[in-house]
């Protein structure tokens, strides 16, 4: 068990920077998913933390030990691959006691770790099959009883759940899950998946463009995130943004105006913004609220140009007055159609404020 | 698929095409089948003026073992197998270790080394042949099977090289950094991870050079001066000058010594034509 | 830790070079020495045996004063055109032959068959169907012209009739490089270009040729080089005659060099570093193609 520390870590390939400069605490036995756009840098975070990519600058500690120079196999950590990389012409069993067999493992020992994650993770019967006669729900478990007999510190996932299908990828979700509870591991984890990131993590890393937007638990990140990156990248349908003008701010108030002829108050802690700033609104299509009659605060119309009935919840998709695209979440009973008029509301407690240029956020923790 | 499949074509076309095809593959082995019938005529038909025609006999056996009784050829089918087997051993066995270091390390001068194989492989075999006889002349192998061999081990680990390299590359390169994590020498991985998955490549491999070696002529001519280990190919040659207008007994030793690689074609077939045809279909 | 960081030192930096040590070791004393020492045996008038004496350029003088440099050239040229009808050539029996009939398969091992054999045997085979009194061909000409053709003995015909030979096998070569690569068409967008109207040539030209374009530039590889390679086939089939008409650079330089009369090391080495010369021009191509791929990914 342990912990792992970045210190302003770089990494570049030749000319081109990845890796801008991180700084990172995960604390032992943590679950630290990595989450963020294509090409960002997730993977080749989790390489250099594996100690397949070398550390261009800046450094790393695993379990407070610098990691500059120590090999991949020395580092204390195991790594879980998104293809699985399972030795296609070796049983699993043979796989899985691989690495223990050429590091000179005694044969009992290596029986009885191979026979503890067999057991841990029902491959018993799968035991004498090669890689190409099993499923893709038990390759990956093959790989990942490859990484248990290791017994590693840290366990490094990259995307290990994107080759399988829903079904098995829920699955396969709780049952790492508790291997986390069961092993008490330090464990990272790259993942495009929303659903996964927000049920595993104890800890989200938001990545974009090779620097660290945020860092937090799931629900700080839902309810504060810290710019316009984080708010739109977190949860899905994603965040509405709607630009609004500072009408007048005084006692912790601003009053804004809205595209058409909506306005509305929202109270606002530290600074106020001079009247006349141009800023952008952030409220979820679940917050934004159908049916409030115009003149209450926050109220809004569009015109609905799709409309996706779904059954259990409907969502419209409309345009603003001045063409602003915003989706809502509807009743699932809704009968509005493409076409419509939507009244809307937005309620002051669940909108963020952020910073038309610098999209920072300026206001709206939601959970205060 | 292109062209549009025969059988969707209008039934016209179908019979034709039905018919084209062993007429085309006739005139296209034409040549071939000339020699085969040539190889069991007896040498009255050929006497009597008779080339085209219908064997007056069937002298498979008596032509055949004439070539072996009247000639040296079952001594240079020895030789080419001498020279050829090891040749295989060698050239897969060391292209094994630089294509993988060519297809799995990042350095500097990595594309460099391979370029040179590549390169070298291309090249005129007549800009090596004085350096190289007169090296294998100090190198007391002159008109030895081991100067031979040393010489196409050399030259076919360029070509051995490109294939091994190109064929490492498409392996999943996850499966060596797996190993790498958990520890596995640099060796180790070669020899217990990438060997496995490499018997395809040095099956086709093996059947390929096994065949450039066989066929070799120009070495053959260059490095072996006399009968005790001269190759088949060189060989041909001199009974060619032996024989004159003994066509039958030229055509029937043309055929033996074609047949190691026929046969291992046939048998090696898939291995062979994937060989041949790598870089064909991606690049 | 700011500042530079020491290079790790480990096995992955050394790995590679042990494992290339023992084929770089014999390329380079078999093929990439001799190559330069070829070279500099060139500037040498050099029987083989005896003392080395330094003439500078002097054979690359003689070699532009002597008929049978110009013929062999003249030779080498006409051998790279010719053998280039490979290719589309190649291409033809590969589109007759991209059907899915019973017996197919065979009829395709059966096509290859002559790149299998040893030129050696494809000379042989064609000296006995060229030669005069006998031979399949001067039959057929006969009975269509009235008078036989004795192909190898005439000078106007005997390096047609040697690179005929030579065609033979590069074309089966071809084609399979071809039917590989009509292999691996994906049958999706040739049915797609189907609903856009393509056809026949159009289709041919704008959809499948493109497609083929891998295949394409290893069989340009392939043909370039044995064009400017062929030795055997010369060998077998007129020694380099008749008079001399049938030499290629690489045929001459052996007669010069390393055949049973030949001691001219230093005029023969000359030969070779044109040849290699003009080698080297296509070889710099293909390399630099290869290398654009390679950095393509
Ligand atoms: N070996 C390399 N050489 C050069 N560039 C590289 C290399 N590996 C990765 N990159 C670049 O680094 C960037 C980040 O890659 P990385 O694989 O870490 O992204 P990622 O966040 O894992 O993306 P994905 O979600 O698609 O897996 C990409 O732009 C990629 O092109
Ligand atoms: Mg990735």
């Amino acid at each position: 068990m342990a912990t792992v520390t970045l210190r302003n870590a770089r990494k570049s390939f030749g000319s081109v920077n990845i890796i801008k400069g991180v700084d990172l605490d995960i604390a032992d036995g943590e679950f630290c998913v990595f989450v963020g756009p294509s090409g960002c840098g997730k993977s080749t975070l989790l390489r250099m933390i594996a100690g397949l990519e070398d550390i261009t600058s800046g450094s790393l500690q695993i379990g407070g030990r610098e990691m500059a120079d120590v090999e991949p196999a020395d580092r204390g950590v195991a790594m879980v691959f998104q293809s699985y990389a399972l030795y296609p012409h070796m049983t699993v069993r043979e796989n899985v006691g691989f690495g223990l067999k050429m590091t000179g493992h005694s044969k009992a020992d290596i029986e009885k770790r191979t026979e503890r994650a067999a057991s841990m993770l029902q491959l018993g019967p799968l035991m004498d099959r090669k890689p190409s006669q099993l499923s893709g729900g038990q390759r990956q478990r093959v790989a990942i009883g490859r990484a248990i007999v290791r017994e590693p510190d840290v366990f490094l996932f990259d995307e290990p759940l994107s080759n399988l299908d829903a079904a098995l990828r829920v699955q396969m979700r709780i049952e790492i899950g508790k291997l986390h509870n069961d092993l008490k591991s330090t464990m990272i984890y790259v993942t495009h998946d929303q659903v996964e990131a927000m049920t595993m993590a104890d800890k989200i890393v938001v990545l974009h463009g090779g620097i660290i937007e945020q860092v937090g638990s799931p629900l700080e990140l839902y309810h504060r995130p810290r710019n316009m990156f984080v708010a739109g990248f977190i949860g899905s349908p994603k965040m509405n943004f709607i630009p609004v003008t500072v009408q007048a701010a005084r006692d912790g108030n601003v009053m804004l105006s809205l595209p058409g002829d909506g306005r509305m108050t929202i109270p606002m802690k530290g600074d106020l913004p001079a009247a006349g700033t141009r800023l952008t609104l952030g409220c979820r299509p679940e917050h934004v609220a159908i049916g409030k009659e115009a003149a209450a605060s926050g109220a809004l119309q569009g015109t609905i140009r799709v409309a996706e009935y779904l059954g259990s919840e409907t969502m419209f998709y409309a345009s603003l007055a001045d063409g602003t695209e915003i989706a809502v979440k509807g009743d699932g009973l809704a009968a509005q159609k493409s076409g419509d008029i939507l009244p809307l509301s937005l309620p002051a407690a669940a909108c963020h404020l952020f910073d038309a240029q610098s999209n920072a956020i300026l206001n709206g923790d939601l959970t205060r | 698929m292109f062209p549009t499949p025969i059988a969707r074509t209008a039934p016209w076309v179908q019979r034709i095409y039905k018919w084209l095809l062993p007429v085309a593959l006739v005139l296209w082995l034409l040549p071939l089948i000339g020699i085969a019938v040539t190889s069991i005529r007896p040498s009255s038909d050929l006497a009597a003026g008779n080339y085209f025609g219908w064997p007056s006999g069937f002298n498979f056996i008596e032509n055949y073992s004439t070539v072996f009784e009247n000639s040296n050829i079952g001594w240079y089918i020895l030789n080419s197998f001498k020279v050829t087997i090891p040749t295989v051993v060698g050239a897969v066995g060391l292209s094994c270790l630089t294509g993988y270091a060519l297809a799995v390390y990042k350095f500097r001068s990595n594309l460099i080394v391979f370029f040179m194989f590549v390169a070298g492989n291309f090249v005129p075999f007549q800009i090596l042949a004085i350096p190289v006889r007169n090296l294998t002349l100090s190198l007391g192998m002159y008109n030895t099977t081991t100067g031979l061999v040393m010489f196409h081990v050399a030259f076919q680990t360029g070509f051995c090289t490109l294939f091994m390299r190109n064929f490492i590359k498409g392996l999943p390169f996850a499966l060596i950094e797996s190993a790498r994590v958990e520890g596995v020498s640099e060796w180790k991985i070669f020899w217990h991870i990438v060997m496995p998955l490499m018997r395809p490549a040095i099956a086709a491999l093996s059947v390929l050079i096994f065949t450039f070696i066989w066929n070799d002529y120009f070495w053959a001519t260059v490095m072996a001066q006399s009968a005790d280990v001269r190759p088949v190919t060189a060989g041909m040659n001199e009974l060619k000058g032996q024989w004159k207008v003994a066509w039958e007994l030229i055509a029937a030793a043309s055929i033996i010594a074609a047949l190691p690689p026929v046969a291992m074609f046939f048998l090696m077939q898939k291995h062979f034509i994937a060989g041949l045809t790598l870089g064909a279909t991606k690049g | 830790m700011a500042g530079l960081r020491r290079k790790r030192w480990n096995q992955r930096t050394y790995a590679p070079w042990l494992f290339l040590a023992p084929g770089m070791l014999m390329f380079s004393i078999y093929v990439v020495f001799p190559i330069f020492q070829s070279i500099w045996i060139s500037f040498y008038d050099w029987d083989g045996l005896g003392p080395k004496t330094w003439v500078g350029l002097d054979n690359y003088a003689n070699l532009l004063d002597d008929e049978s440099f110009y013929t062999s050239l003249q030779n080498n040229l006409i051998w790279l055109l010719l053998y280039l009808l490979a290719i589309p050539a190649g291409l033809a029996v590969a589109l007759f032959l991209n059907q899915s009939v019973t017996g197919i398969r065979l009829y395709k091992s059966l096509f290859f068959f002559p790149f299998v054999i040893s030129q050696v045997v494809v000379g042989l085979i064609f000296s006995w169907f060229y030669a005069p009194d006998f031979g399949l061909l001067p039959k057929i000409i006969g009975f269509l012209t009235g008078s036989e053709i004795a192909v190898l003995a005439d000078e106007r015909y005997a390096t047609y009739g040697v690179i005929a030979a030579g065609l033979w096998p590069q074309i089966a070569y071809c084609m399979i490089l071809y039917l590989t690569g009509l292999n691996n068409i994906n049958p999706e967008q040739v049915e797609a270009a189907r609903m856009d109207n393509a056809k026949g040539w159009s289709m041919l030209w704008h959809i499948i040729i493109p497609q083929l374009r891998p295949a394409t530039f290893i069989a340009m590889v392939v043909t370039v080089i044995g064009a400017l390679r062929s030795f055997d086939l010369i060998s077998i089939m007129t020694v380099g005659g008749p008079y001399g008409s049938t030499r290629v650079l690489s045929y001459f330089m052996y007669e010069q060099a390393l055949s049973e009369y030949g001691v001219a090391m230093g005029y023969g080495a000359a030969i070779a570093v044109v040849l290699f010369a003009i080698m080297l021009v296509f070889i710099s191509i293909f390399i630099v193609r290869m290398l654009q791929q390679e950095r393509n990914g």
